[in-house]
């Protein structure tokens, strides 16, 4: 489990006072895929460095399963990052050396002898499925082939925990979907917690189950990615959420709304996981002296759970949209009026 | 009177005794100046205001020392230090002799040279190395070095270079080695044969040595 406490960090720069980060607090447990997320210069890369102590805050501090990191003396800070693994957006490997010496190098700094080191190289180039690239230099790499080099060996000291920052942000749309997959079955089959940071809201839909958004130097938002991505609260999140999952009206349709005559409402729904979208609409038009209209709709899966945003236009008198509200409560369906 | 006495007027054996002399003089000098230049620059690098072991104090002084020897053109360094050469080697004169001032000369010249080959390791690295727990040794000996080795490889060679031409000055102080040959048997003696095969046995050293130097360089970058 990993505790942040009331983080703040201070740099100087150029003699003024630069706040990285104000008073963050959050906490990621054990066997999450915590994203965070924010533009840049948000603070995020920063607050990923206090995890390992690359950085330390001006005030607050930083528990790993009970240790206060900041606490340490210098050697036993150094033994906590030797379970703490790390990959970075520029894969950052030694040019110098070969694939399997990059993977075998924080095995050697552990002093572990070679006929070990060799069985977990190998095997660690099989779980990242670059077997026959052993004796490759990484200027023969792809982007993609240079990220998986970079987790085998943040993965070589069998670490508690993963630090990504920006791991996908320099690779394509294909690679990033791999090394995605990748992380997830590290998550999954070596019960690492991960900690991604990124700018790249289709890395948290499709992977993390719990996020924090930043902006300039603050914590924002935080919870579950369906709590967030279904409820964004604030603006920058509302922003990041609608690049995956809109939920506004399309210019054409609203076009066509204003010579609507009759009265109607326009609502947005929301609908989690079980909540069976037809059944709901289908029991409107039946029950109600409605007339229900789709305006907009889009389904998106989440942490393996159904997100459904709906727009209906209802047409209708207030009384019967009334009910229809009501209706929607019972079952469960969040909704919220729309106007144009 | 074998060929080289006839053509050149100095024999055979003087001319590879010379060669000799040289080739002494810089490889001594080199192999203790390139120890003493990298211990400095990555003194230099890791001191620095950017550095993983920030240390003004220590970074200060070694800047100066580099700055301050390096701003004594090399002939008057050669007399300006004799005492201290009579003090490490018992003597004032001499091929051996030579060697201190040499050494003094192409340390802090190696160490500039070091510490640009080492800043351009790419900071990630040692973020990396970091992350993994390496302590400051280990972000040296494992993560620094390795991957500054080719760039070091043509800084050594650039040495090398420099040193061939100071030895030519340490004929003042009697090391012998191919430059005084030329100056005293060729300029002093207006022997211009001679000075024109010094001037390309000196050619071809420098040729050799380049080549060498790029060769390795590009070998330790990548296979």
């Amino acid at each position: 489990m990993i505790s942040i406490h009331n983080l703040t960090k201070e740099f100087n720069y150029n003699k003024q006072k630069v706040t990285a980060l104000e008073n963050v607090t959050f906490t990621i447990e054990k066997g999450d895929i915590f994203g965070i997320i924010g533009f840049s210069g948000a603070g995020k890369s920063t607050l990923l460095r206090m995890i390992n102590a690359l950085e330390m805050p001006t005030t607050g501090y930083v528990e790993i399963d009970g240790v206060n990191i900041n606490s340490l003396s210098f050697n036993e800070l150094r033994k906590i990052r030797k379970r703490i693994g790390m990959v970075f957006q520029q894969f950052n490997l030694l040019n110098a050396k070969s694939v399997y010496d990059n993977v075998a190098i924080p095995l050697v700094l552990n002093g572990v002898p070679k006929k070990t080191i060799d069985k977990k190289v190998k095997s660690l180039l099989a779980f990242v499925d670059l077997s026959d690239k052993a004796n490759a230099y990484p200027d023969e790499l792809s982007g993609g082939q240079k990220q998986r080099v970079g987790i085998a060996r943040a993965l070589a000291t069998d670490p508690s925990i993963l630090l990504c920052d920006e791991a996908t942000s320099a690779l394509d749309p294909d690679t990033t979907e791999s090394i995605l997959q990748l992380l997830e079955r590290v998550n999954r089959e070596l019960g690492i917690t991960i900690v991604i940071v990124t700018h790249e809201i289709d890395v948290i839909q499709k992977i993390c189950n719990r996020v924090a958004v930043m902006e300039k130097g603050h914590l924002i938002e935080e919870g579950s990615v369906l709590q967030v991505f279904s409820k964004p609260k604030h603006n920058t999140t509302k922003r990041f959420v609608r690049t995956v999952i809109p939920d506004e009206i399309p210019t054409t349709v609203k076009h066509t709304l204003a010579c609507e005559k009759r009265e109607y409402t326009i609502l947005k729904m929301h609908f989690l996981g079980s909540n069976t979208t037809d059944n709901v609409l289908h029991h409107i038009n039946k029950t109600y002296d409605l007339e229900t209209s789709v305006l907009f709709a889009t389904v998106t899966e989440l942490e393996h759970t159904v997100l459904g945003v709906f727009i209906v236009q209802f047409i209708g008198n207030d009384l019967e949209v009334g009910k229809v509200k009501e209706y929607l409560l019972s079952q469960a369906v969040d909704w919220e009026e729309v106007e144009i | 009177m074998d060929f080289f006495s006839q053509e050149l007027g100095v024999s055979g054996a003087q001319l590879l005794l010379s060669a000799e002399q040289t080739l002494f003089m810089v490889f001594v000098s080199l192999f203790l100046g390139t120890i003493l230049g990298l211990i400095m620059a990555v003194t230099l690098v890791v001191t620095s205001p950017n550095g993983i072991i920030r240390n003004n104090i220590i970074y200060t002084i070694t800047n100066t020392i580099v700055n301050t020897v390096r701003s004594v053109p090399f002939i008057i360094l050669m007399v300006f230090i004799l005492p201290l050469t009579k003090m490490i080697v018992g003597t004032r004169v001499g091929t051996t002799a030579a060697i201190v001032p040499l050494v003094i000369f192409i340390a802090p010249y190696l160490a500039r040279l070091f510490e640009n080959s080492i800043l351009e390791v790419s900071k990630g690295i040692i973020e990396a190395a970091q992350s993994m727990g390496a302590s400051h040794f280990e972000v040296i000996w494992h993560f620094i070095l390795p991957e500054a080795k080719g760039s070091l490889i043509l800084s050594v060679t650039t040495g090398t270079i420099g040193l061939i031409g100071a030895t030519a000055m340490a004929g003042a102080i009697g090391a012998g080695g191919v430059g005084d040959l030329a100056l005293t048997y060729g300029y002093e003696r207006l022997n211009f044969p001679l000075m024109l095969f010094t001037v390309v046995i000196l050619i071809v050293f420098v040729q050799i040595i380049q080549t060498i130097g790029n060769y390795f360089a590009r070998r330790a970058r990548r296979s």
